[in-house]
């Protein structure tokens, strides 16, 4: 909402400077989004009259004058050959800047300075100086009738300066879409008083009942409906007055008659619309009929801006009793335009529901400064004035008669609302200490009546009793008890209540400890050198892989297709910043994200890892049902997800292993240390499906080798082709709910052992296929005697080991918590490990 | 006492002899001369038998005294030559860079994020947390937001496929009776949370709930359709605007510096009544040439919220609190564009 400084001072007096009314308005909630300083071109320059004029001793050209700005005196210097006393000049102050000539990137700001010892204050203008077209050499003198003191662009006749508000209004307050709204919450700080426009009633021949009569078919839709008529008048250009003004707000000028209905609805808030009179058409009765209906389905109506639109049965349609003539409370018809042969022009004013404008202007896409102000909530209690008001300003510009009275259809008038206040609610909401008399007088600066008081018994002490306030038809807004709570804190001033320190009591939420949980698994990561990366929530479709199609989530109004599902998985994102990365010469990256996940999984679904069985309280990110399809639901499950690519290590000078880059025991061990420091044991690490859209090779990550807790490996070549990502990619993905479920993270101190332990190492050639879990479950059934640990320390191919072999190379470390073992103690141990190896590995021990 | 004189210019010679070896093995072959089992004191020794019982004590305590000397100055020799011999050939440059172990590092977000939590949990707050899936009841229904108010609009708010209101009557509109079948969506807001912790928890309440929300922004310096809030809530017997005043100026303090300045200015939330955004200044704000920067929005949980979760608002007051954790960070950091919190280049992340 645009509203300008001097159009509200005509409704309010208030000494404020522009810069202050900014300040007061923020305070009041009416925040200025822009402030625009216009037509302030000639701002310091005022008609002086040159009083003396001297040589200035030791200079050929300078002379020193002595002028009246209308002040006072003022000493000049001046350059200029052509003035004389007596003379009428332009002249500018200190501080002020001449205007901006083409080419100009900074104004020309006059200060006082001295010359040949003199200080001169101010300058006295030529016409180029001032980028006037007179072509004089010299000053720009003045006719004599030239007031001294007036501003000179008062003089010129051009507008002085003003200032432009663009005010963001919430949409609770309605009544703030009018300069008079403004100045009212203006009048009701100050204390000063609203000044209203004043609207007299004209004394006509004839009624207006005779020329037009109005039906309203939809109460509902529209409770009221006014119309007068004005004979006579004469289309033609706005005064100047009203077109500067409109122009000042952005709204341009069209003619007189529209002008002055924009003008009153800026003025007020009350949208109108101007019909030329015998462009509608008469009813049975011989008179122009209005009649307000909804609209057919599928009748074609062309607005005012040239456009023929299929209405709905929705919508409200302004009538005559042959066809519609304007889209009611959005946009007036082209076939009963204003134009320029109009000579009677009719005027609505009229209240329709808010929800049902909002409903066709969407529906339509078709917005208005009338349909905005009809959506939020017009003032059902002005239309009448309304229309005095823009009826008394046509006759001002464009002539004409105005018929007796108005037509007023307004079959329910509603009970004006009534809000009950009881004082002591006040105090103990805000925290203060109003008294009753303070809280009724800023209620009562703006326009609440007291209704009801209910006497208190003479004598009688205690809370002061509850007053019932009227509230005025154009705050819609106020409802409860609390809302006109509200308007005391606004009135009293929110800077003006205390604040209190943080008291009370402490919170509880079942989810707090859940919270430093997941804190915990992040400084774990991150202190094992990933960096925690954020991803976004919404990616698109195809870059989900590995997922079942109906259980993806998607969108039903995407912003794009780039963004039109919901992640079922970290890894599309965590592949997407790689790829970012490696893009802008990040080769080496090392990322982790903790997030969530989504899907829509069937009731039922015994795939679903993730049911809320076992999660702490709270703990899981949550399972609702999905209404819209019974049988199926929306699992949010909090996931733990790495990517690594690139460069193992910090970059270093010297060494072999400097240039490795990351492989999958790298990621594996970050897995398991964080798991161990996040108190989650027995997870096992199965080979995954040979290959997956999405992995080369992957390990199923689970508990007891039974529940999958995650997946990890290595990305796809032909995936992390197409991402031009250089090196080779290593992914994991663990369920953060089911870690959390699962962790235990109880400490307790082991004994350090006493006596000492004794290691015997075992090197075999086994076939390729023999896997480490393989090797550790045969130590397992060999049941060795005071086993303490099995260290796989090499793996070897190549020289001396034939094909389709590797070489294994283990430490085993004896040890008992009683006593020092003897040599023979531990060969008859590891003995039997051996002899399993052999047996049941196939494997060629070198002894 | 011919034994006796030999003894001190035996020592002298042997520990000038030590003293002198240039290295280890030399030093090991001057032991084996001198102190050696076969050495020349251990010899001295053999000979003390020829001695008379008068001598044989001085003597055999002077050679004694002589092998301490001797195998003392042998160690100290010994340690020299080992630690020349550690030296390495060419000295260490300790201005080269060392071989470092990086700390990962937390994304600003959850630094941010981790901060704000620290400040409210001084002050006897707890974390909550709720889906991101919402429906329209717990994101705008209960939060008191008008049946045609535009922020259920499908421009604004993303609804998921399958409940997409245009598959059925338009958000707001629909029946809450048949069977619940409302629009599911990604909340907007945090303030959906409140709700569903109200729903549940009987008063009082003191919770901070951080979190994902969404709306249908198109992605820009300031904009991402995903982006992060944290909720504050207090519900508690004699709640004040005073109080509100009181926590939000504390929490600010905290995050922004203690000489940050907190403006509270009246506004509308559906959901709170009165309503207030809050503005703060700082010497940052200054340097960004403004005297406000608006950081949060908060108000009195309205009466209707209230009793919309069963709670009686005669007897219950309460404020809560809503900011986008992206704009603190972007204020702390001086980072200006909010794509970077999502692009996770790290070269961004290690900064922070």
């Amino acid at each position: 909402m645009k509203v300008i400084f001097n159009w509200l001072k005509q409704y309010v007096d208030f000494d404020w400077s522009p810069e202050e009314l900014t300040e007061r308005l923020t305070m009041l909630g009416l925040e200025a989004e822009n402030v625009l300083k216009i037509g302030g071109e000639f701002e310091g320059i005022v008609v002086a009259q040159i009083l003396t004029k001297d040589k200035v001793p030791g200079s050929d050209k300078l002379s020193v004058c002595k002028v009246n700005d209308g002040k006072g005196e003022r000493t000049i210097i001046c350059g200029a050959q052509n003035h004389n006393v007596g003379d009428k000049v332009p002249l500018i102050l200190p501080n002020f800047a001449l205007p901006l000539k083409p080419g100009e990137k900074e104004p020309f700001v006059i200060k006082e300075r001295k010359v040949f010892g003199i200080t001169s204050q101010g300058m006295m203008c030529s016409p180029q100086e001032l980028g006037l077209p007179d072509k004089v050499d010299g000053l720009l003198i003045l006719p004599k009738e030239a007031p001294i003191g007036k501003s000179f662009a008062e003089y010129l006749g051009r507008s002085g300066g003003d200032v432009v508000y663009d005010l963001e209004i919430t949409p609770n307050r309605p009544d703030w879409n009018s300069v008079i709204g403004i100045a009212r919450e203006i009048a009701a700080v100050t204390g000063n008083q609203l000044k209203m426009p004043e609207v007299r009633s004209q004394k006509s021949e004839v009624r207006v009942e005779s020329l037009v009569s109005v039906r309203i078919e939809d109460a509902e839709l529209c409770p009221r409906y006014t119309a007068r008529v004005a004979k006579g008048v004469k289309i033609g250009p706005s005064p100047d007055w009203l077109q500067t003004t409109l122009e000042k707000v952005g709204i341009r000028s069209i003619n007189n008659v529209v002008d002055v209905t924009n003008y009153v609805m800026l003025e007020i808030g009350q949208p109108l619309h101007a019909f030329d009179y015998h462009l509608i058409a008469k009813g049975k009765d011989g008179k122009p009929t209005i009649v307000v209906r909804r609209a057919k389905d599928g009748e074609k109506f062309k607005t005012l801006d040239n456009i023929e639109r299929k209405l709905t049965g929705d919508m409200l349609l302004i009538a005559d009793e042959q066809k519609g003539i304007a889209l009611a409370g959005v946009m007036g018809g082209q076939n009963t335009e204003i134009n320029e042969k109009t000579v009677d022009v009719l005027i609505e004013s009229a209240y329709f529901s808010p929800t049902n404008i909002r409903r066709t202007s969407k529906a339509l896409g078709l917005r208005s400064e009338s349909s905005y102000r009809f959506e939020r909530g017009a003032d059902i209690g002005i239309c009448d004035w309304a229309s005095q008001r823009a009826a008394q300003l046509i006759l001002e510009t464009a002539g004409g008669q105005l018929a007796d009275g108005g037509v007023d259809a307004h079959p329910k008038p509603a009970e004006p609302r009534q809000i009950t206040l009881r004082h002591h609610k006040v105090n103990e909401l805000l925290g203060i200490a109003l008294k009753p008399e303070e809280c009724e007088f800023h209620l009562g600066q703006l326009g609440l009546k007291i209704a009801n008081r209910k006497a208190r018994p003479v004598g009688a002490s205690g809370p002061p009793e509850p007053v019932t306030f009227q509230i005025p038809t154009f705050r819609v807004d106020l409802k409860h008890e609390v809302d006109l709570i509200e308007e005391i804190a606004r009135l009293h001033g929110v800077d003006k209540i205390p604040a209190t320190p943080p008291r009370g009591a402490i919170g509880t939420n079942e989810f707090d400890a859940v919270h430093d949980q997941i804190a915990e698994a992040r400084r774990i990561l991150s202190g094992l050198g990933l960096n925690e990366a954020q991803g976004q929530t919404l990616i698109a479709k195809p870059e989900v892989r590995s997922q079942k199609s109906e259980e993806i989530v998607a969108l039903a109004n995407p912003l794009s297709s780039d963004m039109d599902v919901l992640r079922p998985s970290l890894l599309p994102g965590l592949i997407h910043s790689l790829r970012h990365n490696v893009s802008r010469k990040n080769y080496d990256v090392a990322l982790y994200e903790i997030g969530r996940v989504f899907k829509n999984v069937a009731q039922t679904s015994p795939s679903v890892p993730i049911p809320s069985e076992g999660v702490p309280p709270g703990g899981a990110a949550g399972s609702r049902a999905n209404p819209q399809a019974g049988n199926r639901r929306y699992i949010e499950e909090r996931r733990v997800a790495i990517a690594l690519t690139g460069q193992r290590t910090l970059p270093f000078w010297s060494g072999n292993e400097r240039d490795a880059k990351f492989d999958a025991f790298d990621l594996k061990g970050l897995i398991e240390e964080f798991l161990e420091q996040f108190g989650v044991r027995g997870v096992t690490y199965g080979k995954g499906p040979e290959s997956s859209a999405l992995f080369l090779e992957s390990a199923i990550i689970a508990l007891g080798g039974k529940l999958p807790l995650g997946e990890m490996g290595q990305l796809s070549p032909v995936l992390a082709k197409k991402h031009d990502l250089r090196d080779a990619v290593f992914l994991a993905e663990l369920s953060l709910d089911q870690l959390l479920a699962r962790r235990n993270s109880a400490k307790a101190f082991k004994p350090l052992p006493q006596f000492p332990a004794i290691r015997r190492d075992v090197a075999m050639l086994v076939p390729e296929a023999t896997t480490h879990d393989a090797v550790l479950q045969t130590v397992r059934k060999a049941k060795p005697a005071n086993l303490e640990g099995v260290e796989l320390f090499d793996v070897f191919r190549g020289k001396n080991v034939p094909a389709g072999q590797k070489s294994l190379a283990y430490a085993f470390t004896y040890r008992s918590p009683e006593r020092t073992l003897t040599d023979a103690e531990v060969n008859a141990a590891h003995v039997r490990i051996v002899e399993a190896f052999k047996a049941q590995l196939k494997a060629t021990v070198r002894e | 006492m011919a034994l006796l004189d030999d003894i001190e210019p035996l020592k002298r010679a042997a520990l000038a002899e030590l003293k002198s070896a240039t290295d280890l093995a030399t030093l090991e072959q001057s032991k084996g001369v001198w102190i050696g089992p076969h050495g020349r004191f251990t010899a001295l020794m053999k000979q003390l038998g020829t001695l008379s019982k008068e001598e044989k004590p001085a003597a055999g305590k002077a050679i004694n005294a002589a092998k301490l000397e001797l195998e003392a100055a042998l160690a100290e020799r010994r340690g020299e030559l080992e630690l020349a011999a550690a030296l390495p050939k060419e000295p260490t440059d300790f201005s080269a860079p060392g071989r470092r172990r990086a700390l990962g590092r937390l994304h600003p977000l959850t630094q941010v994020t981790e901060d704000i939590v620290r400040s409210f949990r001084k002050i006897g707050f707890v974390v909550a947390d709720g889906p991101e899936i919402e429906d329209e009841y717990h994101c705008f229904d209960a939060l008191n937001t008008p049946a045609d108010h535009p922020a259920r609009d499908t421009q604004d708010t993303f609804y998921l496929a399958s409940t997409a209101p245009n598959a059925s009557p338009s958000p707001g509109e629909e029946g809450r009776g048949e069977g619940g079948r409302q629009p599911q969506l990604l909340r907007t807001h945090t303030s959906s949370v409140q709700i569903r912790v109200m729903e549940k928890q009987p008063p009082p309440i003191r919770i901070i709930v951080p979190g994902r929300v969404y709306r249908r922004d198109n992605a820009d310096a300031t904009h991402n359709p995903t982006f992060q809030q944290i909720e504050g809530l207090y519900v508690d017997k004699n709640v004040t605007v005073g109080d509100l005043k009181g926590t939000v100026e504390f929490v600010f303090k905290e995050l922004l510096g203690e000489e940050t300045k907190i403006r509270f200015r009246p506004h509308y939330f559906s959901y709170t009544e009165p309503s207030f955004e809050i503005d703060f200044s700082n010497a940052l704000v200054k340097k960004l040439g403004k005297d406000w920067l608006e950081i949060a929005g908060c108000g009195m949980v309205h009466p209707q919220v209230f009793e919309n979760v069963g709670y009686d608002p005669e007897i219950w007051t309460g404020w809560a609190f809503g900011f986008g954790i992206e704009r603190i960070a972007m204020i702390r950091y001086g980072i200006n564009d909010i794509r970077l919190f999502y692009e996770n280049d790290v070269r961004f992340l290690k900064q922070l």
